[in-house]
């Protein structure tokens, strides 16, 4: 009975196999198509065109060809967020996450630390905490009022109060930025220095190396591939950044903390020019893709 | 993933071999005592930098008179009440249980199905699918808000709850197929092929043998799906305008930005009700991170 039931069940299953592809993957193909693929391109479009949220033109949006990208590449505006973006991936993801995040590894890569799992969660924190609440607590950090967090620190030391967000602003937003993102460079290094072999360690001490040149010369070229790979990833998430400067200042004081994400939400949602806020996407995105291009030709990698 | 799932094995070994060594500063010679405080001086000093900025939200959440800033507490529990009783707050939470749940189970749902295809049916397009879809989240969420806004007017699905745990499920989708994908890769063929013998078709043979085997990979994409719904920021923002739809994360930014009226006790007690399902799931499936990292319990 059953042996001559399997080849017919078989057969079923091969006719049905035609039906189940498109029954299976068919719901996530248009989930993604539709709201992440479509408005990836849709904004190309509307990068051409004058669209508006309200006014005249939002009736009757036109298509203006380049306008937007002369517009914007003219526009020190627009000019001074790309650079401000820039400076906040460099100093905040390249430098500061990546230099705390590798000294975080290191350090609870030792064997002889006691209290690992704390240190660690400690560093976790940050990362884990929604960004509405990171910048909920740096405002009492940064409050300009003496009883601030940072204003009492400093006062340890004999120093006046400072209105932190209005001092240094953009100095702020990149601690901020430095100190959330730790734990992702601390994760990511640890599972890299895990892959380097103890022996080649312990060879170039004997060899007389020191624990400075044992790290520049033989740890860091080993783990040169998921180095630049979590420089790719991070730089991709720190031009992403947005609650949490739009949080602590709204771009301001003026424009000072004005980054690329801020000026799109800005001319978009608040000044309605829908067609110039995308175009400001299209050029960041290809700043990205230039970027991204680097960091694969620096690190070698095969892709 | 698989970089947490490192990260926590290594803690594991490392603990067990801790205690089995001696301890830190007996029969060592002076320079490695000193070379040893200084690294716990480092490692102290960078736990303190990402400790304190928590202090005021922790301090002034049980504080009757909080204020702005650090001070004191007058311990009471009054913030907590206040915020559940309170006529709209409570309404912030729900919205973002329902956002956020709705969401994940959306995700998840599409996502086994969908990792189920990817991994056991060979078809023109696949890699390249698999390979767009991971490319595509290289678009930083700023650069397409604006497009994804215009489109959800004109579907008419912006200001709703449907529009957003659309939105937010598709968002965390590319991710979940490939977390699942591997899941249901590491489950032998020959388990499911024994199921179909047994007269199983297809789909009871998905759901009696190879859901019920993804629960690690499950748990991962679960986890990783609600922690960024519950914590998106943007999307809600540009999405959402009816105050009676604001999720935790809008309800705490309207709140902090009325300048004039702001309830310090309250805010700092919705940030942490706010942090708290995060932290605790993190802390929670950190296990299932690790199990996933073995590749299935049936390997071994």
């Amino acid at each position: 009975m059953t042996t001559l039931s399997v080849p017919s069940a078989r057969k079923r299953r091969r006719l049905q196999r035609r039906g189940l592809l498109p029954l299976l993957l068919g719901p996530s193909v248009l989930l993604i198509a539709l709201f992440v693929i479509a408005p990836a391109v849709y904004s190309l479009y509307l990068g051409f065109t004058n669209t508006q949220l309200t006014g005249f033109a939002a009736r009757d949006p036109k298509f203006v060809g380049i306008d937007n990208y002369t517009y914007l590449l003219s526009s020190p505006d627009f000019l001074g967020s790309l650079g401000r973006t820039g400076v906040f991936v460099l100093f905040s993801a390249i430098i500061g996450q990546t230099v705390l995040g590798m000294l975080a590894a290191l350090l609870l890569s030792r064997k002889w630390m006691r209290g690992k799992g704390l240190f660690g969660a400690a560093v976790l924190l940050p990362m884990v905490v929604p960004e509405v609440v990171a910048s909920l607590a740096w405002a009492s950090v940064l409050s300009p009022r003496a009883d601030g967090t940072l204003n009492r620190l400093i006062d340890l030391l004999g120093a006046q109060p400072v209105a932190w967000l209005q001092a240094a602003p953009m100095v702020c937003i990149i601690v901020v930025n430095v100190w959330r993102g730790i734990a992702f460079a601390m994760i990511m290094f640890q599972a890299a220095l895990e892959d380097v072999p103890e022996e080649l360690i312990e060879a170039s001490r004997i060899d007389g190396a020191s624990a400075r040149q044992v790290f520049t010369n033989v740890t860091l070229p080993l783990i040169r591939g998921p180095v630049f790979l979590y420089l790719l990833l991070t730089t991709i998430t720190t031009v992403g950044v947005f609650g949490l400067v739009y949080f602590l200042t709204q771009g301001g004081p003026g424009s000072s903390t004005q980054l690329v994400s801020i000026y799109i939400f800005e001319h978009a949602f608040e000044y309605s020019q829908i067609g110039l806020g995308s175009a400001a996407s299209v050029v960041l995105l290809v700043v990205l893709l230039v970027l991204g291009l680097t960091y694969v030709r620096l690190a070698k990698v095969e892709v | 993933m698989s970089t947490t799932i490192a990260f926590e094995s290594r803690e594991e070994t490392e603990r067990t071999q801790g205690s089995r060594s001696p301890g830190p500063h007996r029969g060592l010679a002076p320079f490695v005592v000193v070379q040893r405080t200084l690294q716990y001086i480092l490692i102290v000093l960078l736990a303190l930098f990402c400790l304190i900025p928590f202090a005021w939200l922790v301090l002034s959440a049980v504080d009757a008179h909080a204020g702005p800033t650090v001070q004191m507490p007058t311990l009471s529990l009054d913030n907590f009440v206040r915020f559940f009783t309170s006529a709209d707050t409570p309404r912030l939470l729900v919205n973002s249980l329902i956002i956020s749940v709705g969401a994940t189970a959306l995700n998840l749902a599409l996502g086994m199905i969908g990792a189920y295809a990817l991994s056991r049916f060979r078809f023109r397009g696949r890699t390249t699918f698999m390979f767009a879809i991971l490319l595509v989240r290289v678009i930083p969420p700023p650069a397409t808000i604006v497009a994804l806004y215009l489109m959800l007017v004109q579907m008419h699905l912006d200001d709703s709850y449907l529009g957003l745990i659309l939105v937010e499920a598709a968002a965390s989708l590319p991710v979940t197929l490939w977390l699942l994908k591997g899941t249901v890769d590491a489950v032998p063929q020959d388990v499911e092929e024994a199921a179909w013998m047994d007269g199983c078709s297809r789909l009871g043979g998905m759901r009696r043998v190879i859901f019920p085997l993804m629960g690690p990979g499950l748990g991962a994409a679960a986890m990783l799906t609600f922690m960024s719904v519950w914590g998106d920021f943007l999307t809600p923002l540009v999405l959402l305008q009816s105050p009676d739809l604001y999720p935790l994360s809008i309800g705490l930014f309207r709140a902090f930005s009325a300048f004039n009226q702001v309830d310090w006790g309250v805010l700092a007690a919705s940030a942490v009700i706010y942090m708290v399902p995060p932290a605790v799931l993190y802390m929670v499936l950190r296990k299932y991170l690790l199990k996933s990292s073995l590749g299935g319990a049936l390997k071994g």
